[in-house]
């Protein structure tokens, strides 16, 4: 981590002392961002790219290389934030000179306001709700806030937003008063959901089309299916700026770029100063990895391979599999490595995950133990050896699970069915346990297994933390009313427990010792296999030959777009 | 010399079954002045002998032989071996031809006028005016009313006799010495056959030309024919003034022919003699009479029926001017 | 003629009437409700769907929602009230909310995209198809007919997403005989080149498709009107095998191309779906497939009824060539 955070900053120094200018263009499938309203950005990809360019918050992740990326500075902010009253109470002051792209100053007002829209969750759709979930605003009876945001008029309690978010005399400084104790409150204000929104210029729905920009660049043209140019705001100054860099002159945004031509355009180098914003297709990447997934000698310093920050893993209903020796014996029966050929092998899919918590994630993991007897190609011995236990142990699910079988939902894809053939065949020749598999419509898919009277007994899923803190994955993934309780765990006898630990370290104020406890309960997790974890798996970045100081920025998972610079 | 005289005219089209003697050896003249009838079903050769002297024969397609030398007012000239620039300087001009369906002949999406004026101007360095008279003159001729207006008017607007008078006219327009009419009349109802026939008798004397007349039906023949000409599987069979032939026809295929003719003497109800059996494949044809199979007479022949499938009968002049090619040695039929 | 002209004009008319009619019953019977589509996939909230439903009159009953869409074709329309109000002038065929415009601007804009690349296209393929089918004809068995042959085969086999992709790989990334377009389309009056150079290969793309089908037709109506009547006429006239070719055989062969062209042009216009993926030309059939896979109802209706309008004028504007072409026709008219 030392040698990774020196090379962050020779790096750094490196690119600041080269001459700025040009265009740098972008190459994507899409037709358009799915969202350039600040606050309806939520992936990484995205956040790192208008986070960048356009939208500032008012704090930011490091721009650095390996884990000094994250760590949060100040942004529109004079310090990354001042916590009192345990946690519940936050406060940040704007810097002076900070301006939009008409001139006007950034007032706390507009930073309120803008956080006020993601409460209007029927027009600001897809955005992060953390101010929803965070902010001490009451619930209604039907348990959503009673602030409706913005553009809601009747039995809409303004009040209670105003009151928990408030603005000083001066307009500079917005404090937040939060209904629990957030730790790291500093890190979710990095979302562009905390970003500032002119009021005058809001035009709800619409400003996803035309958003008023805080930062180095603005919008000249945009036009789905078509391209997006970004020229130099003006208004914008380096020196109420400290962390972004604004290189090129210019920055073009290539719509519906046809997958083929976008890697070949790079392979060939036909747009030197183009980056693709797209996963590389797999038939390409021989072109531009050895087999063992480092970039071939022409290659270096145009392409990366590296972690992103997901974990794929299966998620077993634990409420509809109660025994632990038949959710083992499915993780030690399937054939991992046939499954991970699939997704490219290991130097492009990813390594086995131990767990969900990936060690890009330093404080937060650990390597799991007790999975000592995994085999990439299964370990029928072992299997069969814990069906032998589950025999008397559970028998009613090892009935099931050898009888009519168990339920297994995935996303109707090609790869999808070609991977369960692979579960089907290794589980029932390696732990004789049947599988039947439910294709669902890739785009229902969540809404399917999400509805615990519709989900199977197995599930298919990824994620990833929304920032550098187990917080936003374990207690995500586990607790009861969390954002995404595929293994319903709450009957098993193992849940008091991991309850009370979990709901105990979110407020955990040491951060080492917070860490410490997630790798822990991550263990915990992983003892009671409540889920079947996949690979920690890779992302392939490609782009032009006139490009250069390209890192992979870990806290959003994505390219450091901002540090990119033309060579002239 | 007569005015066109063929002889031993030979046709073959390369197939990929093998090779078709379309023609085989013909032989005939024809005067000015005079009808030359050629007879035959399908497939006997005779479109096939006229368009090899029109050079209208696809020279990649076939195989042409033997000659066919027409004396006149260009000269000699031998129409076989002729280069393809001269031969369309001859066609339309010395030797003109009239078609079967005159409806499918004509251009339909050009007036007649635009047609015959076409016809006219390619042989002659004239004014359009000059030649736009040339094809009222000539519709006029063939006796179509009110010709200079009818010169705008498109072929689908004709009946099917006047189609083939604008045809005749067409083909006139240029006074050729050769006329080469096949099946003139094939598509046209029968009073309008007859004055088609009528037309072209009355012309050719007025204009003092040779007419190579085309049909299978020797019906048409008796009164638009000075001789004739029947053939069969490419090669002449019998040969006769008209009379002669109608009178005593001395090969058992011509008496065949003969007595498809409807007569209104048979009176009703009787079905017309056909030839039975089809006329043979022309590809590896059998070395005696090519019409023995289906000969009726084959037994009477001196030597039998054995004769006949063996060896072909030569063409011999049984009475002055009447030529026969059988091995009955004129025998009435 | 004008008569003629007149009621066809009036029948096209009323079909378009009854084609609109047709297409917002269809709409009004499918099992999905228009007011819920408007506020995306992830929407349920009740009041907004209700409100956009008042909005854009889907609370209305269908014969009067039918009747609005008319008056708002002639007279514009006015969505909503107060300060959310918006106008789409006349024609206005609805707003999307999907697109956030009026229908009638974003057909306007995709118009124009499919326009250039429909007529570029229509004019390649017409030489290509045309040259390349009377050479093959022409030359019938030899080479240049084998190369037409091959051509033939792998226009129609290879899918015009494949042919596109593949000259962009090779023609703009690797070889780099064209630079990659700045843009996804440049309008042709703002600058002419850059408008080449982004309509270029998707001409060529679509080209080859359709000039392989032009091609094998034009090679077989050209040989097959060779064989005509007409032609053998033409020929015994003396015209030479340039005149033949050009004057007689190609007006009649080439006139069937006029339906033929005229109607995969209009289908064209509705949109080259796969052409314009590939090259991301943001055209009418974008268009269209982005308003199915939204479900955006305004501008599927509005597309709908575009398609039908070109199909309807076009298939006029055929029957009007085409009489002009062929006089059997004019006259039957």
């Amino acid at each position: 981590m030392a040698l990774s955070l020196l090379t962050g900053v020779l790096v750094s120094c490196s690119s600041s002392s080269g001459g700025a200018g040009g265009t740098l263009t972008f190459l994507t499938n899409a037709e358009s961002w799915t969202h350039a309203d600040p606050n309806r950005n939520y992936t990484g990809q995205h956040i790192a790219w208008f986070g960048s360019f356009m939208h500032r918050t008012l704090t930011a992740y490091a721009r650095a290389e390996g884990a000094a990326g994250s760590e949060v500075v100040p942004d529109l902010a004079t310090d990354t934030g001042r916590s009192s009253n345990g946690n519940k109470t936050w406060e940040f002051t704007l810097r002076d000179g900070v301006k939009f792209e008409d001139g006007s100053d950034i007032t706390c007002e507009d930073v309120k306001y803008g956080v006020s829209r993601t409460f209007a969750t029927d027009v600001i759709t897809d955005g992060p709700t953390y101010a929803i979930s965070m902010l001490d605003i009451p619930s209604a009876a039907d348990g959503s806030s009673v602030y409706k945001g913005p553009y809601a008029t009747d039995g809409n309690d303004t009040a209670a937003y105003d009151k928990a978010v408030t603005c000083s005399e001066d307009n500079k400084t917005i404090t937040f008063n939060l209904k629990r104790a957030v730790g790291d409150f500093n890190y979710t204000v990095t979302y562009l959901s905390f970003s500032p929104v002119p009021k005058a210029k809001d035009t709800g729905d619409q400003y996803d089309l035309a958003p008023v920009s805080s930062g180095p660049y603005k919008i000249e043209k945009y036009k789905a299916k078509d391209e997006m140019v970004l020229v130099r705001n003006e208004s914008w100054s380096k020196d109420s700026d400290p962390i972004r860099n604004a290189y090129p002159d210019k920055i073009v945004v290539r719509f519906g770029v046809a997958e083929e031509v976008r890697d070949q355009l790079i392979l060939n180098d036909s747009e030197p100063a183009a980056f693709s914003l797209d996963a590389v297709l797999p038939t390409n990447l021989a072109t531009v990895f050895n087999e063992d997934g480092t970039p071939k000698e022409e290659w270096q310093g145009r392409a990366l391979n590296v972690y992103d920050p997901y974990v794929t893993y299966t998620a077993v209903n634990v409420g509809k599999v109660p025994c632990v020796q038949i959710r083992k014996a499915l993780y030690y029966a399937r054939d991992f490595a046939a499954l991970l050929q699939l997704g490219g092998g290991p130097a492009f899919g990813g390594d086995p995950a131990d767990g969900v918590i990936k060690p890009l994630m330093g404080l937060d993991y650990k390597p799991v133990t007790g999975l000592e007897d995994f085999k990439p190609e299964g370990n029928p011995e072992k299997a069969q050896a814990l069906m032998a236990e589950a025999k008397t142990a559970c028998p009613d699910v090892y009935a099931k699970a050898t009888g009519p079988g168990l339920t297994f939902d995935v996303g109707d894809t090609d790869t999808n069915k070609k991977s369960a053939t692979i579960w089907i065949d290794s589980v029932k020749k390696n732990a004789g346990i049947n599988l039947k598999f439910n294709f669902i419509e890739p785009g229902q898919y969540y809404a399917v297994v999400l509805d615990p009277t519709k989900q199977g007994d197995l599930s298919r899923a990824g994620w990833a933390p929304d920032w550098a803190n187990a917080s936003t994955v374990i207690p995500e993934l586990f607790l009861e009313g969390a954002g995404f309780p595929l293994s319903n765990v709450g009957k098993d006898p193992a849940y008091a427990e991991f309850k009370q630990r979990a709901e105990a370290n979110l407020s955990e104020p040491d951060r080492a010792k917070q860490g410490a406890e997630w790798a822990a309960l991550n263990q915990y997790v992983m003892d009671q296999m409540w889920v079947i974890p996949g690979v920690f798996s890779k992302t392939q970045e490609i782009w032009g030959s006139k490009l250069e100081g390209v890192f992979f920025w870990e806290p959003q998972g994505a390219p450091s777009f901002g540090d990119i610079k033309v060579k002239s | 010399m007569s005015f066109l005289e063929v002889s031993d005219l030979r046709v073959e089209f390369p197939t990929s079954d093998g090779l078709v003697k379309a023609v085989d050896g013909v032989t005939f003249a024809v005067e000015r002045g005079e009808t030359l009838a050629i007879v035959g079903e399908s497939g006997s050769g005779k479109t096939v002998t006229n368009l090899a002297l029109m050079g209208l024969l696809s020279k990649r397609g076939s195989r042409i032989s033997g000659s066919a030398i027409m004396k006149g007012d260009a000269g000699n000239l031998e129409l076989i071996d002729l280069a393809d620039v001269q031969m369309r300087k001859i066609r339309g001009k010395n030797i003109a031809m009239i078609f079967q369906d005159p409806m499918s002949s004509l251009h339909p999406y050009y007036t007649i006028g635009d047609q015959i004026i076409e016809a006219h101007q390619v042989h002659n360095e004239v004014d359009i005016e000059v030649s736009t008279a040339r094809a009222i003159e000539l519709l006029e001729m063939v006796g179509i009313p009110d010709a200079a207006n009818r010169l705008k008017a498109f072929p689908h607007q004709f009946s099917g006799g006047m189609r083939q008078r604008v045809m005749i006219a067409m083909a006139l327009v240029n006074s050729p010495e050769l006329l080469i009419a096949d099946e003139p009349t094939t598509a046209l109802d029968v009073t309008v056959q007859a004055q088609i026939l009528k037309l072209l008798r009355e012309l050719q004397s007025e204009l003092k030309m040779a007419i190579i007349l085309i049909t299978h039906d020797l019906g048409v023949v008796a009164g638009a024919a000075d001789r004739v000409n029947v053939m069969y599987a490419g090669k002449i069979v019998e040969s006769a003034p008209v009379g002669g032939l109608y009178a005593n026809p001395l090969m058992p295929y011509t008496h065949g022919l003969l007595a498809s003719i409807p007569r209104m003497d048979r009176g009703h109800g009787k079905r017309l003699s056909a030839i039975a059996g089809q006329p043979p494949s022309l590809i590896a044809l059998p070395a005696g009479c090519a019409f023995a199979p289906r000969c009726t007479f084959t037994e009477r022949v001196a030597g039998g029926p054995d004769r006949c499938k063996s060896a072909m009968p030569a063409l011999t002049e049984h009475t002055p001017g009447h030529f026969a090619r059988c091995h009955l040695e004129g025998a009435t039929l | 003629m004008i008569n003629y002209l007149a009621r066809r004009i009036a029948i096209s008319i009323a079909i378009l009437f009854a084609v609109s009619f047709a297409v917002y019953l269809i709409f009004a019977i499918l099992p999905f409700d228009p007011a819920a589509l408007t506020c995306g996939k992830s929407c349920n909230d009740p009041g907004i769907i209700e409100a956009n439903r008042k909005r854009l009159g889907y609370d209305l009953p269908i014969w009067t929602q039918y009747l609005v869409f008319l008056k708002g074709l002639f007279l514009g329309r006015t969505f909503g009230e107060g300060a959310a109000t918006i106008f789409c002038p006349a024609p206005s065929f609805g707003y999307s909310f999907q697109e956030h415009a009026c229908v009638t601007n974003s057909i306007l804009e995709a118009l124009p995209v499919t326009l250039s690349l429909a007529i570029g296209a229509l004019v390649l393929w017409l030489i290509m198809g045309v040259g390349l089918g009377i050479v093959a004809a022409r030359y019938r068995g030899r080479a240049a007919d084998t190369g037409s042959t091959i051509f033939v085969l792998i226009g129609t086999s290879l899918p015009t997403f494949l042919t596109g992709l593949l000259l962009l790989v090779f023609v703009v990334v690797k070889w780099r005989i064209l630079p990659y377009p700045s843009g996804n389309y440049t309008p042709l009056f703002e600058n002419p080149l850059e408008w080449l150079n982004t309509m270029i290969l998707p001409w060529i793309t679509l080209a080859f498709a359709y000039a392989a089908l032009y091609t094998r037709f034009v090679r077989n109506a050209v040989i097959e009107t060779l064989s005509e009547d007409f032609i053998r006429t033409a020929r015994a006239k003396g015209l030479s095998e340039k005149v033949v070719l050009r004057k007689h055989t190609l007006r009649a062969a080439l006139a069937p191309l006029t339906t033929m062209a005229g109607l995969d042009f209009a289908g064209l216009l509705g949109g080259a779906i796969l052409t314009e993926a590939v090259f991301n030309l943001p055209g009418l059939g974008r268009l269209s497939l982005g308003a199915v896979v939204d479900f955006d109802l305004p501008i599927i209706v509005a597309t709908t009824i575009l398609a039908a309008t070109i199909v309807i004028f076009m298939n006029l504007l055929v029957d009007v060539l085409y009489a002009f072409i062929d006089p059997r026709v004019r006259v039957a008219a």
